[in-house]
């Protein structure tokens, strides 16, 4: 416990020597609001309309999570296929890089049109397009760096593939996974926000921003934004929770 | 601990054996070349030459890791593959390959699960030989927790699981300090003792292999082939074997044996074809 509140108090105050020098400036240099608010000015926002926080924030994170569960099964499959599959996996990995290079977010105001703009459609697959990325990439890596070792130990079982992708594959690319999962988390709250500057429903962290903002309200705007940054650090930090749980062996030296 | 009763009195019967490497092709390497092996039921056979030898490739086609070009390896009185299905030996490698996500019982346990043993049955035999490896106190640690040493006591007690008449053992002590590698071969003297397991041992170590073994195959490269046997016979092996005249004799009469040298030493045996 002292150890871990050692770790844990040089941040703290940085963030707060931070905060301080921020208010200090605006203060005493009187910045306007829409240059920079003070964070007492963001922070009287984000409390005193705690329940529009809140809702946002829940709207936009219902998105995240829709699109970063859709991703990651269709991650996963693909992974599997792709090991499963040599020619598959030579097909599909220098498909996937040409899907990172697609400014996915930008084809939100297509997708609006395709789909309703009215639902949440069109951001969950945006979201999940670019949750996907991670998850395949890493997890068909640790689906294929088994140690060549413990291939050979598992022949010299008698191991059938199958069984080889059950007790040796799928245990090695979980480490993978969570790596993963730590990007792509907090990168769904992200492209859900992001996809939500295109227009329909209002109710999302980004409409609120940006509406906020358009508003001259600019407080509240970065009220919205703190709202934001807490919603993908609570997305951040249940992986690194599932991870300790479910994945123990992560992170240790691998035993040779 | 019983000892399984092995079909024949021959743990092992290589004939013929021939393995090449991109056969046909400009870098073609001829990694064994027409190897002729008995191992004994119960004896301890050590495979002994430098990198390149094929010892390992020797080892992986008995265990039907890898299909011999020319010829065919019989273990228990049945082709490698065979023996394989049927489980009649046990692998261990210089690194441990345990599984981190598995704790120290249930990786010995490995391979009774794929063998469909039950759960209580699994952990009773997992049990009894981590005791016999002196780890039963370890059972649900993980395996990086452990040190070197201990990890590949670990596979040797994994490797023992099933029960296997034969034991394949690739370099295992090849990443331990001296000290720690001395008091293994020990333990392993032990476990055979009480196990009555035939071995085939392949390392790069003369001492070793001069210690642990009946009988000291010695190879050479390129192309890889058995250039000699040494029959070693030093008795029940003790502390002061290490420090014995005939020790030093048959260590002597290995190495002059890897450079190739035919005149005779003391505790000298030419087999020869077997």
């Amino acid at each position: 416990m002292n150890g871990r509140l050692r770790a844990v108090w040089p941040p703290v105050i940085i963030a707060l020597l931070f905060l301080s020098a921020w208010q200090l400036l605006v203060v005493v240099q009187d910045i306007k609001p829409f240059l920079l608010p003070s964070p007492s000015l963001i922070l009287g926002n984000f409390f005193g309309d705690f329940s529009l926080m809140f809702n946002a924030a829940l709207y936009t994170g219902t998105t995240a999570i829709l699109g970063l569960m859709f991703g990651t099964a269709v991650g996963l499959v693909i992974a599997l296929i792709a090991q499963r599959f040599g020619v598959v996996n030579k097909l599909i990995t220098p498909l996937a890089a040409g899907l990172a290079a697609v400014p996915i977010i930008a084809l939100t105001p297509i997708l609006n049109n395709m789909f309703s703009i009215t639902s949440r459609t069109p951001k969950v697959i945006i979201t999940m397009i670019i949750v996907f990325f991670p998850i395949f990439v890493n997890v068909t890596r640790g689906l294929i760096q088994v140690q060549p070792v413990q291939l050979e130990l598992m022949r010299s079982m008698n191991a059938q593939p199958r069984t080889v992708l059950r007790q040796l594959r799928i245990p090695n690319a979980i480490p993978f996974f969570f790596t993963a999962m730590k990007i792509a988390a907090p990168l769904s709250v992200i492209a859900a926000l992001v996809s939500e500057y295109f227009g329909g429903p209002q109710q999302g962290l980004g409409s609120r921003i940006a509406s906020s903002a358009a508003n001259t309200a600019y407080g509240r705007a970065w009220a919205y934004v703190v709202a934001s940054i807490i919603t993908g650090l609570i997305f951040y930090l249940i992986v690194l929770a599932v991870e300790r749980w479910a994945a123990p062996w992560t992170g240790r030296a691998r035993s040779a | 601990m019983n000892v399984t009763s092995p079909v024949s009195t021959t743990a092992v019967e290589a004939t013929g054996i021939w393995k090449v490497f991109n056969e046909g092709q400009a870098n073609e390497v001829t990694a064994l070349q027409d190897i002729n092996l008995t191992v004994e039921s119960g004896e301890f056979v050590s495979l002994i030459g430098p990198s390149g030898c094929g010892k390992s490739t020797l080892l992986r086609v008995i265990a039907d890791l890898t299909q011999p070009t020319k010829g065919s390896a019989e273990v228990a009185g049945m082709s490698a593959a065979e023996a394989r299905k049927q489980q009649r030996y046990g692998m261990a490698f210089q690194q441990a390959a345990l599984f981190d996500w598995r704790t120290v019982q249930r990786n010995v346990e490995l391979p009774l699960e794929l063998q469909g043993w039950s759960k209580s049955n699994r952990a009773a035999r997992a049990m009894e030989l981590l005791e016999m490896v002196q780890l039963a106190d370890f059972a649900s640690h993980r395996p990086w927790e452990l040190s070197g040493g201990m990890q590949q006591r670990v596979a040797i007690a994994r490797s023992l699981a099933v029960d296997p008449p034969l034991l394949l053992m690739d370099e295992p002590f090849g990443a331990l300090d001296e000290m720690t590698r001395e008091r293994m071969q020990n333990e392993l003297l032990r476990i055979r003792q009480e196990t009555g397991k035939s071995v085939i041992f392949v390392t790069h170590s003369i001492p070793e292999a001069v210690y642990l073994s009946d009988r000291v195959v010695v190879m050479s490269p390129r192309p890889g082939r058995i250039t000699d046997i040494v029959s070693v016979s030093l008795g029940e092996r003790d502390e002061d074997t290490r420090e014995a005249d005939a020790f030093y004799a048959s260590v002597t009469a290995v190495r002059e044996a890897l450079r190739g040298r035919t005149s005779g030493g003391a505790a000298r045996a030419r087999v020869g074809e077997v």
